[in-house]
């Protein structure tokens, strides 16, 4: 029996070894989590959501939103202040001297130039290319890039290195194209000089979103090589780990464990550092909704970025409810301008209060396939507008709203939020059955509606098919549309249930026949939104095309004048949602975040919902003012207000 | 025992092959695209340059490149060709240190762009083994104590209290015992973290949940084994003989009632030790069993076939080392 235990005693002492040798580090001044792993911290290929979040934190671009502001101003970043040319096509950024990386090497005009080459290089397959072909030449030095890498990968070079040897040399020539054909130039460390194609009102807009923020190229050019056999730039990862490395944020990396969790510490070069009030944070990794939610709740988490937990439905009723205990006193802040978070913060304690439901820069919709022919060949009535227009209008948005989802959100007339976007004027969209105040409008709109399909000889006995993918509550979504559809259109439906990344492909290869889809805007300008729809865009899974609708956002930006750029915007979006249909907007999403308004200042409830965490200070802990930081006007920070009276 | 040592482990590339030619058929076969990005989408043109660079384009070429460079073949030809060394002078020359470069490369992962697999099941697979373990051990305490305590009075309300448990045990699926765990003594009674990994405080209760299935089955093994034994001659002529209950017990009894219990460890705790997806999920634990779901999900080429083939391997280990240790413990068994 002896001999038995020999193996047992072995297995303990390793596990004792191991589970006490793995310490866990000391709680950070700010521990949140994200809805999901990050997926990248290279700028240059981010697009979720929580990558780009989290990236604010490392990098720093030219400029950047005053999150906290109404406006959500422009304010300088790294660039302490630029110029833009008479026939407003050419910017001149000047960096500031003390902006520096983290291994305190200052930043320079360079730094950007490489950064931005990254991105127009095909073969980094950069989500956001589109963001920097506003700049001159951008397209044709991508275009031309991707048409040498074919011609290569089409010829034979002969032995290993020779193959090599050409795809060093084709690396050599694509950098010195991108210097000739790009308009982007360092002219010294300190001015860097951006020409753009047309005059682009919303460049800075552009400039301030996450992607284009600057890599440190002595690291970075490390990790990528060429491809003796395919030429093309070959990204390895490895240098967006902890202790690696190097950022120009106000903070650096210090760990990242995969799906375990990323900790920073504050960047001690960061040219701001003063205004920075948290030292460390900590962004656990907590893949399960419920999990988080009770980690938030035990306390060792002081933020949640997004609950999706299915009970957050019952978390906003319950702060709801909180709300209505305490209204006079909700309705006299309210009066006096604070924003709900202020509001929350001078209302007694309270565990429902901590649930807040902000509105989001994003909108939930049906797609319409407008191709003439369905998938199995058959012809599609769809391929109609008038079809479209009479589905449409037959979608009870407002129950969606209030019985599925159940998070206070809005319901959609059109696709980009209302009152998202300063200067524009959201078009009014079609009258809906939802918002029929009484049962004969109701039934006029129906008959509308039927009007409308008998007119577009709407095939009988014809089976609506709605796609969606599975969880977070789609299927429920698709069958209250199914509903609506069968009980006033009278149509039969079917309900189409699918993986997400089948559907995705689905989507883009047109094999459906309506499909649930949903789009975030990514910088503050209708063209975030409006160009999913463009006939030539490769988002436009509607494979919509009119025209004038492409010509509208043509103008658009040939159109000098911000007040009529944005009248053409505001046309061009109402052919979408009034008279084309190729897509019904359902609502416009909110996020649920859960913090402690007690504790935690420094967010923003602009309905961009773009969070800079780094302005977060948690009350009372003795670092940084301990003031809360509310979006109030008069009461957003002296120096960013400074800041903002030295540039255009 | 040498020759049958060796005999094994000469097969085991052979096995690794076969797991490896049938995985990558049936991952291949999956529908859906691995290099969709969920949110924006590469234009087609790239799409069909990626794909050409990984060699997803063709199953053949893909299973051939694939393979090299799981097998370290790829590593020792750059290694002679120069390119390792050219590499690590240009790194030296920006004054960082050269991009790591694994021997037996399990390729990048399509969905997580910053991570190899080799360094992502390099970060889960210590986790995995380590509460695996933790699991066995507890479960053997458990398993093997109760089933003793059965045995010892076949029927008796002991015997039927620890059946019941047992059964229970096998029966409840371990999202329902691990949140059950979680909702006492996490968060009614706080004694322990919700969640996590790190220090021993956050391992007990993940471990005990992974543990009881297992429990409950050597539970069930070691009290058959010992009602079987304790029925024999050599423990009537032990007890005959005037030993001690308690040595015929352990001493006798046990120790043959306790090869079935080994013979289903090698196995068990190959298992316990690759993750479970549920538990990583209700604990938040950053094991292995999430990549299995996960990257059959993405269709994640690379670390379906990483993860397949390091629990392919474990499992073949773990078999021969229960095979060493029955042969040592018992040798009788040749």
């Amino acid at each position: 029996m002896s001999r038995m235990l020999i193996p047992v005693v072995v297995l303990v002492a390793l596990v004792a070894f191991a589970i006490f040798g793995d310490r866990p580090q000391p709680r950070a001044d700010l521990t949140f989590i994200n809805s999901s792993e990050v997926n990248t911290l290279d700028p240059q290929r981010m697009s979720w959501m929580h990558d780009l979040r989290t990236a604010r934190l490392l990098y720093e671009g030219l400029v950047k939103n005053d999150v906290l502001s109404d406006e959500f101003t422009i304010i300088p970043a790294v660039a302490e202040s630029w110029e833009l040319s008479e026939d407003a096509r050419t910017y001149t950024f000047h960096l500031r001297e003390n902006a520096k990386w983290s291994n305190g090497e200052p930043v320079t005009a360079h730094d950007f130039v490489f950064s931005w080459r990254r991105a127009l290089l095909p073969d980094l397959v950069s989500d956001y290319v589109k963001m920097f072909m506003n700049i001159e030449g951008s397209d044709d030095f991508y275009n031309w890039r991707q048409e040498a890498l074919d011609a290569f990968a089409d010829q034979d070079f002969g032995t290993d290195e020779q193959q090599r040897q050409a795809a060093y040399a084709l690396w050599d020539e694509t950098k010195s194209k991108f210097d000739e054909m790009v308009g982007l130039k360092a002219v010294d460390d300190r001015t860097l000089i951006v020409k753009l194609k047309r005059p682009t009102p919303y460049f800075l807009e552009i400039c301030a979103f996450t992607v284009l923020a600057p890599v440190y190229q002595p690291l970075v050019e490390q990790y990528e090589r060429p491809d003796p056999m395919t030429g093309r730039l070959v990204r390895r990862p490895g240098w967006t780990k902890g202790g690696v490395l190097i950022s120009n944020g106000p903070f650096e990396l210090t760990s990242w464990r995969f799906k375990r969790d990323m900790r920073m510490e504050q960047n001690p070069h960061y040219w701001d550092r003063d205004s920075i009030a948290i030292r460390s944070v900590s962004i656990p990794s907590i893949s399960d909704p419920n999990a988080g939610v009770l980690a938030y709740q035990t306390g060792s988490i002081d933020w949640i970025s997004d609950v999706t937990s299915p009970y957050r439905g019952d978390m906003v009723a319950q702060k709801l409810e909180f709300l209505e205990e305490h209204k006079e006193r909700v309705a006299e802040l309210e009066s006096l301008g604070y924003d709900q978070f202020s509001i929350t913060r001078m209302l007694p304690d309270d565990p429902r209060a901590h649930t807040h439901a902000v509105s989001s820069f994003g909108t939930y919709f049906y797609n319409f396939n407008t191709k003439p022919r369905l998938p199995d060949g058959r012809e599609n009535p769809f391929a109609d507008a008038r079809v479209r227009r009479a589905f449409a209008m037959c979608i009870d948005k407002p129950a969606i709203a209030r019985e599925i989802r159940r998070l206070g959100e809005p319901s959609a007339w059109t696709l980009i939020p209302p009152g998202s976007i300063g200067g524009y004027t959201s078009p009014k969209g079609l009258p809906n059955i939802g918002d029929a105040s009484s049962e004969a409008e109701r039934q006029s709109i129906i008959a509308d509606a039927k009007a409308l399909l008998e007119e577009a000889d709407f095939p009988d006995d014809f089976v609506v098919e709605l796609a969606f993918n599975k969880d977070a509550g789609h299927d429920l979504i698709g069958q209250a549309i199914a509903k609506s559809w069968q009980k006033s259109l009278g149509v039969q439906t079917s309900l189409s249930q699918k993986e997400i990344k089948i559907f995705r492909e689905d989507l883009k290869n047109k094999q459906y026949m309506t499909a649930r889809a949903g789009w975030f805007g990514d910088y503050g300008d209708p063209t975030t939104f409006l160009y999913i729809n463009h006939s030539k865009d490769g988002n436009n899974d509607r494979a919509y095309n009119n025209p004038i609708y492409d010509q509208l956002l043509e103008d658009a930006s040939n159109e000098l004048d911000p007040v009529k750029r944005m009248e053409l915007l505001s046309e061009a979006e109402r052919i979408i949602v009034e008279e084309d249909l190729p897509l019904v907007p359902i609502f416009h999403y909110a996020t649920i975040y859960m913090f402690d308004a007690k504790k935690i200042t420094g967010l923003s409830t602009h309905p961009r919902t773009k969070q800079n965490a780094f302005l977060i200070d948690v009350l009372g802990d003795g670092i940084g003012p301990d003031q809360p930081r509310p979006m109030n006007p008069e009461n957003i920070q002296t120096s960013t207000r400074s800041a903002l009276g030295e540039s255009p | 025992m040498m020759t049958m040592i060796l005999r094994r482990l000469a097969a085991l590339p052979f096995i690794l092959l076969i797991i490896y030619t049938i995985t990558l058929t049936l991952a291949w076969a999956v529908p859906g695209n691995p290099l969709e990005n969920p949110e924006k989408r590469p234009k087609p043109e790239v799409i069909e340059q990626m794909k050409k660079q990984y060699n997803l384009d063709s199953f053949p070429r893909f299973y051939v490149s694939y393979l090299s460079s799981v097998t370290g073949f790829e590593y020792a030809k750059d290694w002679i060709s120069g390119d390792l060394e050219r590499e690590r002078i240009a790194a030296e020359e920006a004054g960082f240190p050269a991009p790591a470069r694994p021997v037996f490369d399990l390729g990048p992962s399509l969905e997580y762009d910053d991570w190899t697999v080799n360094e992502i099941v390099g970060g889960a697979l210590p986790v995995s083994i380590t509460l695996g373990a933790a699991a066995i051990l507890i479960a053997l305490v458990i398993g093997v104590g109760a089933g003793v305590i059965g045995a010892v009075k076949p029927n008796s309300i002991s015997d039927l209290f620890t059946l019941t448990i047992a059964m229970i045990g096998i029966s409840l699926p371990s999202f329902v015992i691990g949140t059950a765990l979680l909702l006492v003594f996490a968060v009614l009674v706080p004694l322990f973290p919700v969640g996590g990994w790190g220090g021993p405080t956050k391992a007990i209760l993940p471990a005990v949940t992974l543990s009881l299935p297992f429990a409950a089955y050597i539970a069930r093994l070691t009290r058959m084994g010992m009602i079987e034994a304790l029925g024999t001659d050599y423990v009537r002529t032990a007890r005959a003989k005037g030993a001690s209950e308690r040595a015929v017990l352990y001493k006798h009894a046990l120790k043959n009632a306790f090869l079935p219990v080994l013979s289903f460890l090698g196995p068990a705790t190959a298992l316990a030790m690759t993750g479970s997806f549920v538990i990583e999920q209700v604990f938040t634990i950053p094991g292995m069993g999430q990549h299995f779901v996960n990257g059959v999900q993405n269709k994640d080429l690379f670390l379906i076939m990483g993860v397949v083939l390091i629990f392919a391997t474990m499992l073949i280990l773990f078999n021969l080392v229960v095979d060493v240790l029955y042969r040592w413990v018992d040798p009788r068994i040749t």
